[in-house]
C-alpha cells in the first residue's frame, strides 16, 4: 500500500499494514539544499525539492507545501516577515496596529492571485504532480478565531475577545473566516489532501470552554461551511482532549492531531472508533535526547495507540535542533513499533 | 475583614470581568480601606490565591492568567498613587522578549503581576540582544533577568538566556543577577531551562512572578 492508502485505511478502519508516520520537518529542507531559509521560502520549487528529498532520505508518509505561519498574514498584507538563519520565520508587521484598523481591513477578493499564494501555488504543483497519487501533501490554515493573532499580536487580540467590543471582534473574525474559506478551496485546488486546521483559540488551554461553545463553535461552523473533507483538527500548541467530542458533535470533524501533553488513552478513548486520533511526539525534548530515549518514546506512544487502530503516529512541527541522529531513530522506532 | 472583598475581586477576576473587580475596589475604599490595605490585603493575596488555583484547577486559561495580571497590575497602579507614602519595593527586574522573538503576551502577564507585587519591572520590549539584558541589568542594579522565548530557536539561541548565561560569567556577575526564563518551549521541556544556563522558569505568567520574587529576595540575601 502507498502512505496514502495506508493512511485512508487507518481513517476508516480497514487493515493497513502499519500505522502512518507523519514527520513534520519544514525548516529542514533550507539545510538539504545549502540555503537560508529566506532564498528556500521564497520559491515554491525550492520547497517542493526540498520535501522530496526529505521523504527519500526519511522516508516518513508526507509532504508539506510551503508553510510558514507568517505566509497567512503576508496574504493579509503583512510587510515583514523576520527570517532567521537558523530558526522559524516570524511575523515582524503587524498588520492592525490597533483596533480601529478593524474597519478598513481587507482580504483579497481572490488569494490564488496574490503575489504570496504563488510560490505555494507552485510548491503544491510539483507535489502533486510527483508524489500526490500516493502520499499526503499537508497544508496548514489558521482558523478564523486565531488567525487575528497573527495579525495584531496576541496580547490585544486576547484583549479584544475577552474585554473589547463584540461587535468589532466578530467583524474581524468574519473578515477572517470568509479568508480561511479561500484559503481551504485554494489549498484543495492545488492539491492538499491533508488540512491542519489549527484553532488554539478552541482549545481550554487559551480560553474558557464556554466560550469555546458560544463563539468560537460557530465561527469553526462558518469556516468549515463548505464541508470537512480532509480537515484535521489541531489546537496549535494547546491541547484538545477536553473539546474532542464537541467538534466531533458540532464540525463532524474525524481526525484529529492532540498536543503532546494530551492523554493519548483518553484521546483514543473520546474518538471510539469513529475517526482518527495521533500520538504526538513532544519533539522539543528530541532536542537533548539520546536516540534510545528517543526509540523508547515511540515505543510508549505506539504501544498506548496503535490497539484498535484508527492512529496515526506524529510530530509537532521539528525543531531545526534536532539531531539528525534522533529523527533517523524516531523513524527507525516508528516503521518496527508500527506495523501491524 | 478582608476575606468578602477578597472574595468578591477574585470572583470578578476569575470571571474576567475587569468592571466588577473595580468595582470591588472602589466599594472597598469607600467602606474605609485603605489604598495600601486594598494592595497588600486584597490584590497580592488575590494573585497568591490565582497561583494556589493554577497548581490545583488544569482548568484555568491563558486568558484568564492575562486578564487577571492586566487587572492586577491597573488596579495596582492606580492606589499607588493614593498610597500616603510611597511604598518600598521588593527589588527589580530586567524583562523582555529573546532576539528574533517578537512575542510579547508572556511577558506582559509576568510584568502585571510583579507590578502589583511591589516588584520594580524594566521591560526592554522585544527582539532584545543578550548584551542588552545584561548592561540594563547592570545599570539599573536589577536581582533577575527575565527573558522571554516562544519559539525553540529564540530560546536555545546564543542571543537567549545562553548568551546571558555567558556573559554574567565573563563579568563575574553570577551572583548579584539571576536568570529565570519562560514560554512555550520550556513548557514541552521542563528540563530546558537548565539547558540553556537559566536559573529557574516558570509553567505560566502568574507562577512566574512568584518564584521571581523569591530569586529577588535570595539574591539580596547575600
Amino acid at each position: 500500500m502507498t502512505p496514502l492508502e495506508i493512511l485512508s485505511a487507518t481513517v476508516s478502519g480497514e487493515p493497513a499494514p502499519r500505522v502512518p508516520i507523519f514527520c513534520n520537518v519544514l525548516d529542514q529542507g533550507a539545510g538539504i539544499l545549502n540555503m537560508l531559509p529566506e532564498q528556500y521560502f521564497s520559491k515554491g520549487e525550492y520547497v517542493a525539492e526540498g520535501q522530496l528529498k526529505m521523504l527519500k532520505h526519511y522516508g516518513h508518509d508526507n509532504a508539506w507545501s510551503a508553510s510558514y505561519v507568517g505566509k497567512e498574514a503576508q496574504l493579509l498584507g503583512c510587510k515583514k516577515i523576520l527570517f532567521a538563519k537558523h530558526g522559524v520565520p516570524n511575523v515582524a508587521d503587524f498588520v492592525l496596529k490597533s483596533w480601529d484598523d478593524i474597519e478598513k481591513f481587507e482580504i483579497p477578493e481572490d488569494i490564488t492571485q496574490h503575489p504570496h499564494w504563488q510560490s505555494t501555488d507552485e510548491c503544491l504543483k510539483i507535489l502533486h504532480q510527483e508524489v500526490g497519487s500516493t502520499h499526503p501533501i499537508c497544508a496548514y490554515v489558521t482558523a478564523a478565531t486565531s488567525l487575528p493573532v497573527i495579525l495584531m499580536g496576541m496580547d490585544k487580540w486576547i484583549e479584544l475577545v475577552i474585554a473589547g467590543p463584540t461587535d468589532l471582534r466578530d467583524l474581524l473574525v468574519k473578515k477572517c473566516s470568509d479568508f480561511v474559506q479561500q484559503q481551504l478551496v485554494a489549498y484543495r485546488a492545488a492539491g492538499a489532501n491533508v488540512i491542519i486546521y489549527a484553532n488554539p483559540f478552541a482549545t481550554t488551554y487559551f480560553i474558557p470552554k464556554k466560550l469555546i461553545v458560544d463563539w468560537s463553535m460557530p465561527w469553526m461552523q462558518h469556516d468549515l461551511k463548505d464541508g470537512v473533507d480532509s480537515i484535521v483538527f489541531y489546537g496549535g500548541m494547546g491541547p484538545i482532549n477536553s473539546v474532542t467530542e464537541l467538534v466531533i458533535d458540532k464540525l463532524n470533524v474525524n481526525i484529529f492531531y492532540p498536543a503532546p501533553e494530551d492523554d493519548l488513552s483518553e484521546s483514543k478513548r473520546f474518538i471510539n472508533g469513529k475517526g482518527l486520533t495521533s500520538g504526538v511526539l513532544d519533539d522539543i525534548k528530541m532536542i537533548h535526547w539520546t536516540e534510545e530515549q528517543t526509540r523508547n518514546e515511540v515505543k510508549r506512544i505506539m504501544a498506548l495507540g496503535k490497539p484498535g487502530g484508527h492512529f496515526l503516529f506524529g510530530t509537532g512541527f521539528m525543531p531545526l535542533d534536532i539531531p539528525e541522529a534522533n529523527i533517523i531513530a524516531m523513524l527507525d522506532a516508528a516503521f518496527e513499533y508500527g506495523r501491524n | 475583614m478582608f476575606e468578602n472583598y477578597i472574595e468578591d475581586y477574585n470572583e470578578a477576576v476569575y470571571e474576567i470581568n475587569k468592571e466588577g473587580a473595580i468595582e470591588v475596589v472602589e466599594r472597598a475604599l469607600k467602606d474605609g480601606i485603605t489604598p495600601e490595605q486594598v494592595v497588600f490585603n486584597i490584590i497580592i493575596p488575590s494573585i497568591e490565591e490565582m497561583m494556589a488555583e493554577i497548581v490545583i484547577n488544569a482548568d484555568t486559561n491563558l486568558a484568564q492568567h492575562f486578564m487577571t495580571a492586566q487587572i492586577a497590575a491597573e488596579v495596582t497602579e492606580k492606589m499607588l498613587t493614593k498610597f500616603k507614602t510611597p511604598p518600598e519595593v521588593i527589588g527589580r527586574v530586567i524583562i523582555g522578549s529573546s532576539y528574533g522573538d517578537l512575542h510579547s503576551l508572556g511577558k506582559r502577564i509576568v510584568i502585571g503581576c510583579l507590578k502589583s507585587m511591589m516588584v520594580d519591572v524594566i521591560d526592554l520590549g522585544v527582539n532584545i540582544k543578550a548584551e542588552d539584558f545584561v548592561n540594563a541589568a547592570v545599570e539599573k542594579e536589577a536581582q533577575v533577568i527575565a527573558v522571554s522565548s516562544m519559539m525553540v530557536h529564540t530560546a536555545t539561541g546564543e542571543d537567549g538566556s545562553s548568551g546571558v548565561r555567558s556573559l554574567l560569567k565573563e563579568r563575574n556577575l553570577e551572583e548579584q543577577i539571576k536568570i529565570v526564563v519562560g514560554g512555550a518551549p520550556f513548557r514541552f521541556d521542563h528540563e530546558l531551562y537548565s539547558k540553556v544556563g537559566a536559573d529557574n522558569w516558570a509553567a505560566d505568567g502568574v507562577t512566574a512572578a512568584k518564584m521571581i520574587k523569591e530569586l529577588i529576595l535570595e539574591v539580596k540575601a547575600l
